[in-house]
């Protein structure tokens, strides 16, 4: 029987660990009094996971030479990135306020050169794959044995060039490459598939080329166990097709358009939005 | 220009892990013998120019030096965003090199024809631009700039020009000057309009109107203030350029004319016009059409000395 992520997705219960990085979130999204709060708890779980049991990497050391390679191509979730880069320690949490001032280190989206820990500039969506797939490359090249992970949202899929890139990989045959894709099935305006269907996702990347796996993208267990598979150089690259809700964890914001992206936060709005991820 | 240019990439290749080539359907047998000998720094890819520069900006982070082959336009046009964000944002050295500058494609029509490259990629922060003028000039370049951290767009002629820079041995960015520091007439010029504005100046040397040309390889810098005494004792001065008019070098004279206040009224340009050309024959016809052979130059500066002097 197959699994319907979507509801496992929906009803699973976040632990302490997740809730107070939501409330990291809830900083600096009050602090800039704007952001993309719905992507960013939709993806807030792999990027925990990635950072706290799968990817090689040292805050101390962010350009640590054997580091595994982390792009968020959808830069606009970069809130949950953000939430834990403080956590580890990249910058420290009081930081977080700053979000989008004049001289802040955390920008709408993220960027390189002001904030140590990011692998690559990203905001404009569809680049972060061919980006990806030339770290992989490179990492080949000089025979070295780090990994390479792309966050794409699933809005995102609707630019062209992530499928060149996925073409490529494939024919690259970039085993050491993986891809997750944050299937909230929302994009800015609505439903995916009432805009832009994507089905049959899964089926769309395995048939460029890839090994495919489905996980529910809030399930901690689920996910650590398919980014840490070991994967040989030259193989199939991966999917990994993570079935999220935009706006995990906080009830109103959960698959609302609204919170997609919001201008003109107030205190008051983020107050209730508290004490919703400590229900 | 395009031939030794790709050889000259296999050169380094040779002597340097870090450079590799990356085209986009190039064609059958392109550096066939690079493919070969090198097959790990060699990269023919899809036809993908988006995802061609952006794999060469994750090469490029991670310590290489990608150069990167195809038509002009869909360097420029069709991956501008990918240059802008992965690349120039990045400030990475990635090596655009740009088949078909100017009209060179005019036979295949005006989704070929790189008539506004300039100005593209004169906008982006971080980007250098180059227009060499023949096969050794090309050569000089990229040898000389393997090691420059910033990406660079070069623009290539159509191949088997003559060879007019030769007397420059050594590489330089600034503009090189063909003629005295005292001629009646200065042309401003870049890429392969060298070739035909040396021989405007020997055209016109004949009828004791003296010229020295200067030529722009590297279009972000001319170098102007070095060139205020020779337009100063100048009756004119002109920009030609196979470029439409706005955003390439003429322009780029005109900024540093205003920082080094330097008077812009006897300046002068011919270039290509503003609107897309529906012809197509050859380069030499559009060149033609648009005044840009060396009799017409030749011509309209005559008349533009008697406009002066009445």
């Amino acid at each position: 029987m197959i699994a319907d992520y979507t509801k496992l997705a929906n009803e699973i219960i976040l632990d302490q660990r997740s809730k107070d990085l939501r409330l990291l979130v809830l900083e600096a999204l009050e602090g800039g009094g704007r952001g993309h709060l719905g992507p960013a708890l939709s993806l807030i779980e792999i990027i925990r996971v990635l950072y706290d049991s799968v990817l090689s990497h040292d805050p101390r050391n962010p350009l640590l030479a054997q580091r595994d390679r982390f792009i968020l191509s959808k830069g606009h979730g970069c809130l949950g990135l953000y939430a834990v880069l403080a956590d580890h320690g990249y910058i420290s949490t009081s930081e977080l306020k700053g979000y989008c001032d004049f001289e802040s280190k955390l920008g709408g989206h993220p960027e390189r050169a002001t904030l140590p820990g990011i692998e690559f500039s990203t905001g404009s969506l569809g680049h972060g794959l061919s980006v990806g797939i030339g770290m992989a490359m490179a990492c080949r090249l000089k025979g070295e044995h780090w990994r390479t992970f792309v966050l794409i949202g699933d809005g995102e899929l609707n630019e062209g060039s992530n499928w060149e890139g996925a073409m490529h990989a494939s024919q690259h045959q970039l085993g050491a490459l993986t891809v997750i894709i944050d299937f909230n099935q929302m994009q800015a305006s609505g439903e995916i598939n009432s805009i832009l269907n994507l089905d049959p996702i899964g089926a769309k990347w395995k048939s460029f080329g890839f090994d495919v796996v489905t996980v529910n993208g809030h399930d901690i267990v689920q996910l650590e166990k398919e980014l840490n598979t070991s994967r040989n150089s030259y193989s199939k690259p991966k999917a990994i097709i993570a079935y999220t809700v935009k706006g995990k964890g906080i009830i109103s914001a959960e698959n609302s358009t609204i919170w997609h992206h919001k201008a003109k936060i107030t205190r008051e709005e983020i107050a209730p939005l508290r004490l919703e991820v400590s229900q | 220009m395009r031939q030794k240019a790709l050889l000259t990439v296999y050169e380094l290749a040779k002597q340097d892990p870090r450079i590799v080539f990356i085209g986009s359907d190039l064609g059958a047998g392109t550096l066939q013998d690079m493919k070969e000998e090198l097959p790990q720094q060699f990269f023919m890819e899809g036809i993908s120019e988006q995802h061609v520069v952006g794999f060469a900006a994750g090469l490029a982070q991670e310590g290489f030096i990608p150069y990167i082959n195809t038509i002009g336009t869909f360097l420029t046009r069709r991956s501008f965003e990918q240059v802008t964000i992965d690349i120039a944002l990045h400030n990475l050295p990635v090596r655009l090199l740009a088949s078909g500058g100017g009209t060179v494609y005019a036979p295949l029509g005006p989704t070929h024809t790189a008539i506004e490259d300039f100005s593209l990629m004169l906008s982006v922060p971080n980007m250098k631009v180059f227009a060499p003028a023949d096969a050794h000039e090309m050569e000089n370049l990229l040898r000389s700039l393997v090691n420059d951290s910033n990406p660079h767009y070069i623009r290539f002629g159509k191949g088997g020009e003559n060879i007019v820079t030769d007397e420059f041995l050594e590489f330089g960015m600034k503009p090189k000057v063909f003629g005295e520091n005292n001629s009646k007439v200065i042309i401003f010029t870049t890429g392969i309009m060298l070739q035909h504005c040396l021989i405007v100046r020997e055209i016109l040397s004949k009828k004791a109107i003296t010229v020295t040309v200067i030529h722009c390889l590297y279009l972000n810098d001319l170098s102007l203030r070095s060139f205020i005494p020779m337009m100063a004792l100048s009756n004119l001065v002109l920009c030609v350029e196979e470029h439409v008019p706005r955003g390439g070098l003429f322009t780029q004279l005109i900024h540093e004319c205003v920082e080094f206040q330097i008077p812009t009224s006897n300046l002068h340009q011919v270039s290509l016009k503003r609107f897309f050309s529906h012809n197509y024959g050859s380069q030499a016809d559009h060149l033609d059409f648009n005044g840009l052979t060396a009799p017409k130059i030749a011509s309209h500066l005559e008349s533009l000395l008697e406009s002066n002097i009445r």
